[in-house]
């Protein structure tokens, strides 16, 4: 399993006495997620987390295929590799990364997300995150959340009404011998996904089935 | 019938045993877990069966903004009117022998795949963000069991509120021999290649030989 399809979502849902828990709970409650500010969906300590912060390790490479979140609540989401976010302004400046109405999840879902929707009111995706992102190993790399208005995401308990919000992020781990194969595309520049690292494997196995006949003269 | 396009279907209320809010949180097989419809023994290949499991899916979920505190249940998923979330918050994973398919970033198993992201029944509204490619291919000898793991007990527990679906292509016999080939070869196995590998075959045997005759 050296070439693995992964999945992470988010949500803004934990246990009822903290704000955050590692994976999902049982019958979770809703957290108040600030607005304008970016929150890590792996360790930001909102929500659902995970136990360290997303890291390749020496003999991983991750691929970054998708990313989406709630289409309402003014939300954007953003990648950050190492301490560099990818998508920036046309003036170089710092923004908020994908709107969830471009890149909804679940996708079909209510533009507002209404409890109310209206039949016919599915948002679809505008954005399809090509060319993919690359995690090279040893780098760290995070998923940015943000409501990107004054008030935020509110959460059970508070003043005004309650909300849940979700990201997700669909990634390829090569794992062992393909990633080093991931890495040699890369050099090569030619795109890392599951079909070009199969091909490289089968050129391998062509050069070496050609080596053994010329070794044997032309014998196989 | 070397090769053959399979479907599994699984729904928490079958069977002698329905699932229950006593089930929430915890992972179920569909196979053998004793909740819902059930088959007689653990999922696993002979030593002449190649399983390529191409699509997993379950129950999706409806993240909702701005609960007034009365709604219960939004594009046919309950809730509570507590909660701004509808659905069961429903979980697939797949493990092969004793490892788990689906990771977290910190490398440790998570639940699987949401059913928000790929959801069973597939319609206007619930529409999939995940695709499983590559697909997880189950070896010959080689057990493999699907799990569902739900997290809402609000969701209920009738017909068609917690489900869950598997498509896989099972090649048998001669198919499974080429189907290991394929994969020696690091090419995809699937349907398209199985046959262009029987071509190829088919016409090194009838070209002529070397020497003429």
């Amino acid at each position: 399993m050296a070439m693995r399809s992964q999945i992470y979502e988010w949500t803004n849902l934990s246990t009822s006495g903290s704000n955050s828990s590692i994976r999902m709970t049982t019958d979770p409650f809703e957290k108040t997620v600030s607005g304008d500010k970016k929150t890590d969906i792996f360790i930001g300590g909102i929500g659902t987390n995970i136990t360290k912060p997303a890291e390749t390790t020496a003999t991983q490479f991750v691929v970054i295929e998708d990313i989406a979140t709630s289409a309402h609540a003014d939300s954007a989401v953003q990648v950050r590799i190492n301490t560099t976010d990818y998508f920036q302004n046309p003036d170089i400046t710092d923004q908020v990364g994908v709107p969830g109405l471009a890149s909804p999840y679940p996708r079909g879902t209510a533009s507002d997300g209404n409890i109310s929707p209206i039949a016919g009111d599915n948002v679809l995706p505008s954005f399809a995150l090509t060319p993919e992102i690359y995690v090279l190993p040893g780098q760290t790399y995070s998923v940015l959340y943000t409501s990107n208005n004054t008030t935020g995401v509110s959460g059970s308990g508070s003043a005004s009404l309650t909300t849940c919000v979700a990201c997700f992020v669909k990634y390829t781990l090569y794992d062992g011998p393909d990633s080093l194969i991931a890495n040699r595309l890369l050099e090569m520049g030619i795109t890392v996904n599951p079909s070009n690292v199969d091909w490289y494997k089968r050129s391998l196995l062509e050069q070496q089935s050609m080596a053994t006949a010329t070794a044997n003269g032309g014998v196989a | 019938m070397a090769m053959r396009s399979q479907v599994y279907e699984w729904d928490g209320s079958r069977g002698s045993s329905a699932l229950s809010s006593t089930d929430a949180g915890k992972s179920v097989s569909i196979f053998i877990g004793g909740k819902g419809n059930n088959i007689t023994k653990p999922a696993e290949t002979t030593a002449t069966q190649f399983v390529v499991i191409e699509e997993i899916a379950s129950t999706p979920s409806y993240f909702a903004n701005a609960q007034d505190g009365a709604t219960t249940s939004v594009r046919g998923l309950a809730g509570s009117t507590s909660s701004a979330y509808f659905g069961p918050l429903a979980y697939t994973q797949i493990v092969i022998n004793t490892t788990e398919y689906f990771l977290d970033p910190d490398n440790i198993a998570n639940s699987g795949v949401p059913g928000a992201a790929s959801p069973y029944p597939r319609s206007v509204n619930f529409q999939p963000s995940f695709n499983l490619h590559p697909t997880v291919y189950v070896l010959p000898g080689q057990t493999f069991d699907v799990r569902y793991t739900h997290f809402s007990t609000n969701a209920g527990y009738d017909a068609g509120d917690q489900q869950c679906f598997v498509k896989y292509t099972l090649y048998d016999g001669p198919d499974s021999l080429i189907a290991n080939r394929l994969l020696e070869m690091g090419i995809t196995v699937n349907p398209g290649n199985v046959d262009w590998y029987k071509r190829s075959l088919l016409s090194r045997a009838s070209a002529p030989a070397p020497n003429g005759a």
